[in-house]
C-alpha cells in the first residue's frame, strides 16, 4: 500500500443537489500515467480539484506520499508539489513565457548590491534548460500572445516543472489541439514519466488513454467504477463502463439527398475589432441535407465566419445568402425569422443568459412571439409550458426544472439547452459551433444523432469544430480554413484525416 | 479537522435569516439593524441617549406623537409633510433602479431632476395657467426634460461608448451651473436668493390645506409615486421590454444573440430612468419646495442609490427601504433640534446603511458557510449517537 504517492480513501463530495464524488478509493503509483476517465459531470473535475486543494472532501481522507492532507488549498498542493494544467489557461498575454512562469516567485538578485530587482535572465535560463530536458521545445522571451494555444500549453506545463511539482495533473489537455500537437503533447508525457514524474490525465478521449496510459480509473455519475490497467482492456470495454452501456462508435447515416442551396456564402471577409482581416474572401454554400463542415486549428477565422452568419459581426466585404434572399445587412432578428438557428461557441456567454431561469433561456428567440408574449405582456405560464415539453424531450436535467438558474446547471445540459432551443426553431439552416466541446460521450453521442436527424429533415448545416474526428464523422463536405482563408474544400469522402489535419496546419497541394 | 463549535448564538442567528429565498428580505433588513446599532454607538459617544435619538427621528415624520406642537401642527400635519419629502425620493431610487437592471449606473438623478423642474418651472410654474391643466403640464414637461438627459447619456454611451458615469457626472455639473446662471440673471427672487415660488396651481404639493382643523400639505404626486412602483414592477417581471432590459443588464453578448437590440434597449432604459427621475425633480422643486436654491445640487439623487441597493433594486424593496431612510433623513432635522444630536448623524446612518447594504454578498456567503458547518456537526452528532446506541 505504501507505494502510492497519491491515495484517495472513501473521498465523498457533495454539491447541492448531487453527489459528485461518492465514496471514492483509489490509489496513483509513483511514475504512471493514471487516466480518469467518465462523462462530463461523472466528477473527475471535482475529484482533481480536491486533490489540488480548490475543495475539501466533505468525507473521507487524502494522503499524499503515505501523508494525511489537513488544510486543502491551491497553495498548500503545491508545497507538496501537485501541479494542475487547467482546460482554461491561465497567462498574462504581454508578458513574456519566463515572466510567466515566474510570476508569484521571482528570483531575486540586488543591483550594485542594494536595489532589489527580478532576475529575469537566470530564470530565462532555467526555464531554456527545463524546456530542452522534457522537449518542450519553446523560447523563454517570447511573449504569450505570440504564442499559439499549444505553446501556451506548454508554458503551463513548464510552469509546474519550474515549481518542481512531481505530481501533474492535466485537465482535458488535448481539447483544443490539432492532431500534430496532440501527438507532441503525448510525447512531452511519456519524456516527463521518463523523467519519474507521476501524470493524471483527465480525459474523455479513449484513444489518447489507450496510447499512453498505464492504468486508468473510470468515473460514472460520480462513483468509481473501475480502475483497470490500458493494456488489458479494450476501448470498447472502458466506454462501456464509463456511460454505463455500449456505445456505438459507427454512427448510422443515412445516404446524402441534397437539395437546392440555403446558406450562400460569397467572397466574405470579416474584420476584428482591431481592423485586422480575420475571414479573407471565403466563399462556399451549403445544401438542403448537407453537412458541410468547416475545419480547423482555432483561432483561423472561423468562429467569425459563424458570427458574421449569424449577424454578430458586420461583414467587410462579400453577400451572404439565405434561402436566395440577401442577407448580409440584415440585423440579427431579421436573419433568425427568415431561418437561421445558431449554437454558438461560446455557450456561457452568448448562448445563454445564466442569471436567467431554464424556462427563459429556452425561450430567448421566442419570448416576444405568440403566445408567449401577447400585446407586449409575458405569459409565464406559456413559457413554463413550452420548457417542459422541451425538458422532457431533449432530456435536460436539473435541480429545479424550468425554474432552475442556468448558471447552476452542468455544461452538457446548458449545452443541450441551447440546441434544443435551437432545433426548437425549425429553421432550414443550422450553425453548429464546437457543439460538443467540454462534453461527455453520452452527451456527444446524443447531440451528433441530432445533427444528423437535422440533415435527414432536409436543413442545411454548417458545422464548426476543432474536433476532427466529429468532422470526419458527420461531414458531407470539409472546408478547410487556414488563416481566414479556405484552403481546400471537397467532398468529405475524398479526404482522409491526415489530409486534412495537414491542410489545417496550412499545407497547400 | 477540529473546530469549534458553533454556538447556540449563531444557530439562533442562522435559523431567523432563513434559508436563500428569505434570504433576499433578511440580509438587507440585518444591515438595516447593523447600521442602526453603530448609529446608536455613535450617539453614545456623543453623549446621547440613542433611545431618544431614534424616537425622535419618529417623532420629526409624524410616526410618534412629539411633547408639544405649535398651533395648527400635530402628528398628521408632521406625517404629510414626511410623504411630501418620501415621493421625490421614491421616484429617484425608481430611477436609479431602472437603469441598474438594464445594467447601467445613473448617477445623474440629481442633475436630472434639476433639469425637469428648472425647465417645468420657467415654462409651467410661472405661467399663470389654471390648476387643471398646469399640474398635468408640469408633469409632462418635467418627465420629457429628465428623458431627454438621460437619453443624451445613453446615445453617448452607445454611440461613442463614454461611460455613463463619466457623462452623468459631468452632465451634473453642467445643469448645476448653467442652470444657476439662468436662475441668477433672470428668475432670482432678491430675498430669498432662490428662484421665485413657482404658482400654487402648478405646483404638485398643495400648501396650508385644512384637514381636523390644522393646516397641512398634500402631496398629490405621492399617490402617483406609488402607481409607479407598481407600474414599474410589472414592467421589470411582466413585459417585453423590461424582458429585453434584463437580457442586456445581465449579458450584453447573449442578449445580442438572442437579436435584442442593446442600442435601443441602453436608450430605453436611460430614457425611463431620466423620466423617474424627471419626476423627481417635479415632486421635489414643484411639490416640496416650491423653489430652486441656486447652485445646490439636491442628495436626494445619490442617496436614492443607497435606497436602490438596499432595496435590491425591487420596485416593491424600494418602496420599503426609501420610506427608511426617508425617516432617517427627513427626522435628522428634529432629532437635532430637539436633543441637539447633530443632523450629520442621521446622514452617517443612511452611508452605513449603503455599505453594509453593499456586504450583502459577503454576509451570504458568511451564513453558507456557516451552515455547511451547523449541519456537519449535526450529521457527526447523530453519527456519534448511533454508535453510542451500538455499544
Amino acid at each position: 500500500m505504501d507505494d502510492y504517492i497519491v491515495e484517495m480513501r472513501h473521498v465523498t463530495k457533495r454539491f447541492p443537489g448531487i453527489v459528485a464524488n461518492d465514496d471514492i478509493s483509489l490509489g496513483i503509483k509513483k511514475g504512471e500515467i493514471f487516466a480518469l476517465l467518465g462523462e462530463n459531470g461523472a466528477g473527475k473535475s471535482t475529484l482533481m480539484s480536491i486533490l489540488f486543494g480548490m475543495y475539501e472532501p466533505d468525507e473521507g481522507e487524502v494522503y499524499i506520499r503515505g501523508k494525511k492532507v489537513e488544510t486543502f488549498s491551491p497553495n498548500h498542493a503545491t508545497a507538496l508539489s501537485i501541479g494542475m494544467v487547467h482546460q482554461h489557461f491561465k497567462l498574462v498575454s504581454d508578458y513574456t513565457i519566463t515572466e510567466n512562469i515566474i510570476l508569484g516567485m521571482e528570483p531575486r538578485r540586488r543591483l550594485g548590491g542594494i536595489l532589489p530587482v527580478v532576475d529575469v535572465k537566470s530564470a530565462d535560463k532555467k526555464v531554456a534548460e527545463l524546456s530542452r530536458k522534457f522537449g518542450l521545445e519553446v523560447d523563454p522571451t517570447q511573449k504569450i500572445e505570440d504564442l499559439n494555444v499549444s505553446m501556451q500549453q506548454r508554458v503551463e506545463i513548464l510552469k509546474m516543472l519550474y515549481r518542481e511539482a512531481e505530481i501533474l495533473i492535466f485537465d482535458e489537455p488535448t481539447a483544443v489541439l490539432t492532431p500534430q500537437e496532440i501527438e507532441f503533447l503525448l510525447e512531452i508525457i511519456r519524456e516527463m514519466r521518463r523523467k519519474g514524474k507521476t501524470i493524471i490525465l483527465i480525459t474523455h478521449k479513449l484513444e489518447e488513454i489507450k496510447k499512453v496510459a498505464d492504468r486508468c480509473a473510470i468515473l460514472c455519475r460520480g462513483k468509481l467504477v473501475d480502475v483497470c490497467s490500458v493494456a488489458d482492456t479494450s476501448t470498447k470495454e472502458m466506454a462501456a463502463r464509463m456511460v454505463g452501456r455500449e456505445v456505438s462508435f459507427e454512427l448510422e447515416k443515412e445516404p446524402a439527398k441534397f437539395g437546392k442551396p440555403v446558406l450562400q456564402v460569397e467572397n466574405l471577409t470579416v474584420k476584428n475589432d482591431d481592423g485586422f482581416t480575420v475571414v479573407n474572401d471565403v466563399s462556399f454554400s451549403v445544401r438542403q441535407g448537407e453537412i458541410f463542415a468547416i475545419a480547423g486549428v482555432a483561432g483561423n477565422g472561423q468562429v467569425e465566419i459563424a458570427d458574421a452568419v449569424a449577424g454578430l459581426l458586420p461583414a467587410a466585404g462579400g453577400t451572404i445568402k439565405l434561402a436566395g434572399q440577401d442577407i448580409t445587412r440584415a440585423s440579427v432578428r431579421a436573419r433568425s425569422e427568415q431561418g437561421l438557428a445558431y449554437i454558438p461557441e461560446d455557450r456561457q456567454a452568448r448562448g445563454l443568459i445564466l442569471d436567467f431561469t431554464l424556462s427563459e433561456n429556452l425561450l430567448l428567440k421566442r419570448y416576444y412571439q405568440q403566445p408567449y408574449c401577447v400585446k407586449n405582456v409575458l405569459h409565464r405560464d406559456k413559457f413554463d409550458e413550452k420548457s417542459r415539453d422541451l425538458i422532457q424531450r431533449f432530456d435536460i436535467r436539473s435541480g429545479q426544472e424550468e425554474a432552475t438558474i442556468v448558471r447552476s446547471m452542468s455544461g452538457g445540459n446548458q449545452q443541450k439547452a441551447i440546441v434544443a432551443r435551437e432545433i426548437e426553431l425549425d429553421a432550414p439552416c443550422i450553425v453548429f459551433v464546437q457543439p460538443t466541446r467540454g462534453l461527455d460521450i453520452g452527451a456527444i453521442e446524443h447531440i451528433h444523432e441530432q445533427i444528423l436527424a437535422e440533415r435527414s429533415k432536409g436543413k442545411a448545416i454548417l458545422l464548426i469544430s476543432l474536433e476532427l474526428d466529429e468532422i470526419m464523422n458527420l461531414a458531407d463536405t470539409i472546408g478547410v480554413i487556414y488563416n481566414g482563408q479556405l484552403l481546400k474544400t471537397a467532398p468529405a469522402d475524398s479526404l482522409t484525416t491526415n489530409e486534412v489535419g495537414q491542410f489545417m496546419m496550412g499545407v497547400k497541394e | 479537522m477540529k473546530r469549534n463549535k458553533t454556538s447556540p448564538l449563531s444557530r439562533a442567528f442562522l435559523k431567523v435569516m432563513g434559508d436563500e429565498k428569505r434570504q433576499a428580505i433578511t440580509i438587507p433588513l440585518f444591515a438595516v439593524f447593523l447600521s442602526l446599532l453603530a448609529g446608536a454607538v455613535l450617539m453614545l459617544l456623543l453623549g446621547k441617549n440613542p433611545v431618544e435619538g431614534y424616537r425622535s427621528l419618529l417623532q420629526g415624520c409624524g410616526m410618534l406623537p412629539k411633547a408639544k406642537y405649535a398651533g395648527g401642527k400635530g402628528m398628521f400635519t408632521d406625517f404629510m409633510s414626511y410623504l411630501d419629502i418620501w415621493t421625490p425620493m421614491l421616484f429617484a431610487s425608481l430611477a436609479v433602479a431602472v437603469a441598474y437592471k438594464a445594467g447601467l449606473f445613473n448617477i445623474g438623478v440629481s442633475g436630472q431632476m434639476l433639469l425637469g423642474g428648472f425647465i417645468a418651472s420657467i415654462t409651467v410654474g410661472y405661467s399663470g395657467l389654471p390648476a387643471v391643466v398646469a399640474k398635468p403640464l408640469t408633469i409632462v414637461v418635467c418627465v420629457v426634460a429628465g428623458a431627454l438627459a438621460g437619453m443624451l447619456i445613453g446615445v453617448l454611451k452607445y454611440r461613442f461608448n463614454i461611460n455613463e458615469v463619466v457623462s452623468a457626472i459631468m452632465l451634473n455639473y453642467i445643469f448645476q451651473y448653467v442652470i444657476s446662471f439662468f436662475i441668477l440673471t433672470f428668475f432670482v427672487n432678491p430675498i430669498t436668493r432662490q428662484s421665485e415660488t413657482v404658482s400654487a396651481a402648478a405646483r404638485l404639493t398643495m400648501q396650508d390645506v385644512e384637514i381636523f382643523g390644522m393646516k397641512t400639505v398634500v402631496p398629490l404626486g405621492f399617490i402617483l409615486a406609488i402607481i409607479a412602483v407598481f407600474v414599474m414592477q410589472f414592467f421589470i417581471n411582466r413585459t417585453r421590454q423590461g424582458f429585453e432590459l434584463k437580457a442586456v443588464g445581465t449579458s450584453r453578448g447573449a442578449a445580442e444573440y438572442a437579436g435584442i437590440s442593446s442600442k435601443r434597449t441602453i436608450l430605453l432604459a436611460m430614457s425611463l430612468s431620466g423620466a423617474l427621475a424627471g419626476l423627481a425633480g417635479a415632486t421635489y422643486y414643484l411639490g416640496y419646495l416650491g423653489s430652486i436654491q441656486p447652485k445646490v445640487l439636491t442628495t436626494t439623487g445619490f442617496d436614492a442609490i443607497a435606497v436602490c441597493l438596499l432595496g435590491n433594486a425591487n420596485p416593491v424593496g424600494i418602496l420599503a427601504s426609501s420610506f427608511l431612510i426617508t425617516i432617517i433623513t427627513k427626522g435628522g432635522t428634529y432629532m437635532n433640534s430637539s436633543i441637539g444630536v447633530p443632523q450629520e448623524v442621521s446622514s452617517l446612518i443612511t452611508g452605513l446603511m449603503l455599505l453594509f447594504a453593499a456586504c450583502g454578498v459577503y454576509i451570504r456567503a458568511r451564513l453558507k458557510r456557516a451552515k455547511d458547518r451547523q449541519e456537519q456537526e449535526e450529521k457527526e452528532a447523530q453519527q456519534a449517537k448511533k454508535e453510542g446506541g451500538k455499544a
